[in-house]
């Protein structure tokens, strides 16, 4: 009888340290996305999800990390900072994700940040560049959210200086009227001061507009030796036109996705619409060929920026940092991806190099690029470095 | 844009007393059917034109048999939410089936531009305001020659006793949101050469289309084409001399004003069409 119980309770005992070996290997990491997926900004979600579904998938097809599959989950933020907390709130609780990537859009991102905090699970940004989250992110601020994108003040003060050396004496800004718009003209007014350039006037527009021409009428009148517009392609592309049906001759710099393969793609009847246009940013399709032969393949249009940002963010950023957490503690959950991804040290990612700062700003490459002819060409890339700033 | 909106808003008021805050839709959907003619199936601009208005009229027969004639007895909270909710199943169905990407549709004339003495516009702008007054010229008439025209006149006045002397009340309704969906497929033939073509296109249309119908005097129909023009000179002035960003703002704020100054709407002596 004796012998029978303990035959029994080394069976039970194998038994349950086989389920639990089988449980530490068998369920996946989950990774949450939010981004705009309905509303006037759809189309940045809808990316957003394309390109996190190919970078999952190609990470699962090559085994997963360390054996552990991903799954991916998505919420909608509708780009605005109160549907950012629901989306929050949806991964982290109801998806039960171990770490986010999103929210694309500035406010949306402003939005969640005070929730991730509160919920401990660490949020890892692709796209917004509002100057204030580097500010209240990391040391004495925010320590669960980490950003991949550079932001408008970075880049504005290498812009600007850029564009004085080109000889540019005055410029107006028209921007979106939304966060990611009002910062960027912020950051532009401040580094146009320091640069030497004027600002002549600075405009903003709702986003989804249709009649570009009110704008361009007072753009025109103020008379401004360039326009840097703060837009993106799909703004862009009745911008451009109604831009050259008025007549305007003024250079025009941009800060979004106006020089993309987006834009072109739109404009393909005429892509000499975007000659000259100059681009300020950190993602042109041509930087991972591998990645854009994947994505017009699948989805039969050009690759699109917030999209293939949320693949590299998840491929250089979050996945090394999963892969540091599995090593270390043998676990990945909400705070060893956190611990993790102060750790994370990628030399050599599409965007540059990912290293986190003590605020969680990793310093990229910013890139230059040129439209002309239908073509996008990078002018320069440039290394940044917090004394940019200074 | 607004006015041919606000009109097809306006006949629908008028005639079966009820706003269509899916209206906004009946433009985007115009738009796509006009991209589908036009890129897709490669149609010359005119036949594409032509297609659109069509598909939106065997588009708006189905939701008046459908969505209107069951909300039609019913009070107006649950004509609110039915068609509000209409609106954003039509907008989130294009998000699926249609996907978020912009359609770009340029035409020869979209281009092209007429400079005359530095003043520079593109000769669809001019197309647009043409067939706008031929339209509205073609309208008219209709309304008030033709027999259908005369009915839907006399139920903006009174529904009940149209019906009781005869007069096919359901067939007209039936017409009227027929009429209303080619107006605003029409308009969007129209003026996508000029924009983009994106789900989200109607919302905002919607409201200004309101905005003009109640301004020019609740479902009367020159007094809503006649407020859209001006609501439209208001947003360009207050665009082009105040602040583009709250040219919005700006025009509503006029029209507030001319609700307090005329409530009843600037033209809306009486509710007919």
């Amino acid at each position: 009888m004796r012998v029978a119980l303990t035959l029994v309770t080394l069976l039970l005992a194998a038994l349950s340290a086989g389920a639990l070996s089988v449980g530490a290997q068998a369920p996946p990491i989950r990774i949450g996305f939010a981004s705009a997926m309905s509303g006037p900004a759809a189309i940045t979600g809808e990316g957003v999800r394309w390109g996190a579904t190919l970078a999952v998938e190609e990470i699962n097809a090559k085994g997963g990390i360390m054996g552990r599959k991903l799954e991916a989950s998505f919420a909608d933020n509708k780009a605005t900072p109160g549907e950012a907390v629901s989306a929050v709130r949806k991964l982290a609780d109801v998806d039960q994700v171990d770490v986010i990537i999103g929210q694309t859009h500035s406010g949306a991102c402003l939005g969640a940040m005070p929730v991730v905090k509160e919920l401990g699970v660490p949020m890892v940004i692709e796209a917004c560049s509002h100057p204030k989250i580097r500010e209240l992110s990391g040391k004495g601020g925010n320590e669960w959210t980490f950003r991949v994108a550079l932001d408008d003040e970075i880049m504005a003060y290498t812009f600007a200086r850029y564009m004085a050396r080109q000889g540019v004496k005055s410029s107006s800004v028209l921007a979106m009227n939304n966060d990611f718009g009002r910062g960027a003209a912020g950051a532009y007014e401040a580094a146009f001061k320091k640069a030497g350039v004027t600002l002549v006037s600075t405009e903003f527009f709702d986003p989804g507009q249709p009649d570009y021409r009110p704008v361009l009428t007072r753009l025109k009148r103020a008379n401004p030796e360039t326009i840097l517009g703060v837009i993106l392609a799909s703004d862009g592309a009745p911008f451009m036109r109604q831009f050259r049906e008025l007549g305007l001759t003024q250079k025009v710099f941009s800060r979004g996705s106006l020089a993309s393969a987006e834009f072109l793609h739109q404009v393909r009847d005429n892509p000499k619409i975007g000659d000259g246009v100059v681009e300020a940013g950190y993602w042109v399709v041509g930087l991972d060929p591998d990645w854009d032969k994947k994505w017009t393949e699948r989805y039969k249009v050009p690759p699109r920026i917030h999209g293939s940002l949320a693949a590299i963010t998840l491929k250089w950023a979050v996945v090394p940092a999963i892969e540091i957490a599995l090593k270390k503690h043998g676990k990945a959950d909400r705070q060893t991806i956190r611990a993790a991804l102060k750790e994370v040290d990628v030399k050599d990612s599409p965007l540059g190099p990912i290293k986190f700062d003590d605020h969680h700003q990793a310093w990229i490459n910013m890139i230059l690029i040129e439209m002309r002819d239908g073509q996008l060409r990078i002018l320069e890339k440039l290394q940044t470095s917090p004394a940019l700033l200074n | 844009m607004y006015a041919m909106v606000a009109a097809g808003l306006a006949l629908m008021l008028g005639v079966a007393r009820l706003i269509n805050f899916a209206h906004g839709e009946f433009f985007m959907l115009g738009a796509y059917a006009f991209w589908l003619g036009y890129s897709e199936l490669g149609l010359p601009y005119p036949v594409a034109a032509l297609l659109a208005p069509a598909v939106m009229v065997v588009f708006g027969v189905a939701y008046q048999r459908t969505v209107i004639r069951a909300i039609l007895p019913r009070s107006w909270h649950v004509q609110l939410i039915a068609t509000l909710a209409t609106s954003i199943v039509l907008t989130n169905l294009a998000i699926i089936v249609l996907g978020t990407q912009p359609k770009e549709v340029p035409t020869a004339l979209s281009s092209r531009i007429l400079d005359v003495g530095g003043f520079r516009v593109a000769w669809q702008r001019l197309l647009v305001l043409v067939s706008s007054l031929i339209i509205f010229w073609g309208l008219h008439r209709f309304v008030a020659r033709t027999r259908t025209g005369r009915a839907m006149r006399a139920m903006s006045q009174n529904r009940e006793a149209c019906a009781v002397v005869g007069v096919d009340v359901q067939r007209v309704t039936m017409v009227t949101f027929a009429l209303s969906s080619a107006l605003a497929a029409l308009a969007a033939a129209l003026v996508s050469p000029l924009f983009n073509i994106f789900p989200d296109m109607g919302t905002a249309l919607t409201l200004k289309a309101f905005a003009a119908v109640v301004a020019g005097g609740f479902g009367y129909v020159n007094g809503a084409i006649a407020a859209s023009f001006l609501i439209g000179l208001t947003e360009a002035l207050a665009g082009s001399y105040v602040s583009y960003a709250y040219k919005d703002a700006i025009a509503f704020l006029i029209m507030i004003a001319v609700l307090l100054w005329r409530p009843q709407g600037l033209f809306g002596r009486r509710i007919g069409i």
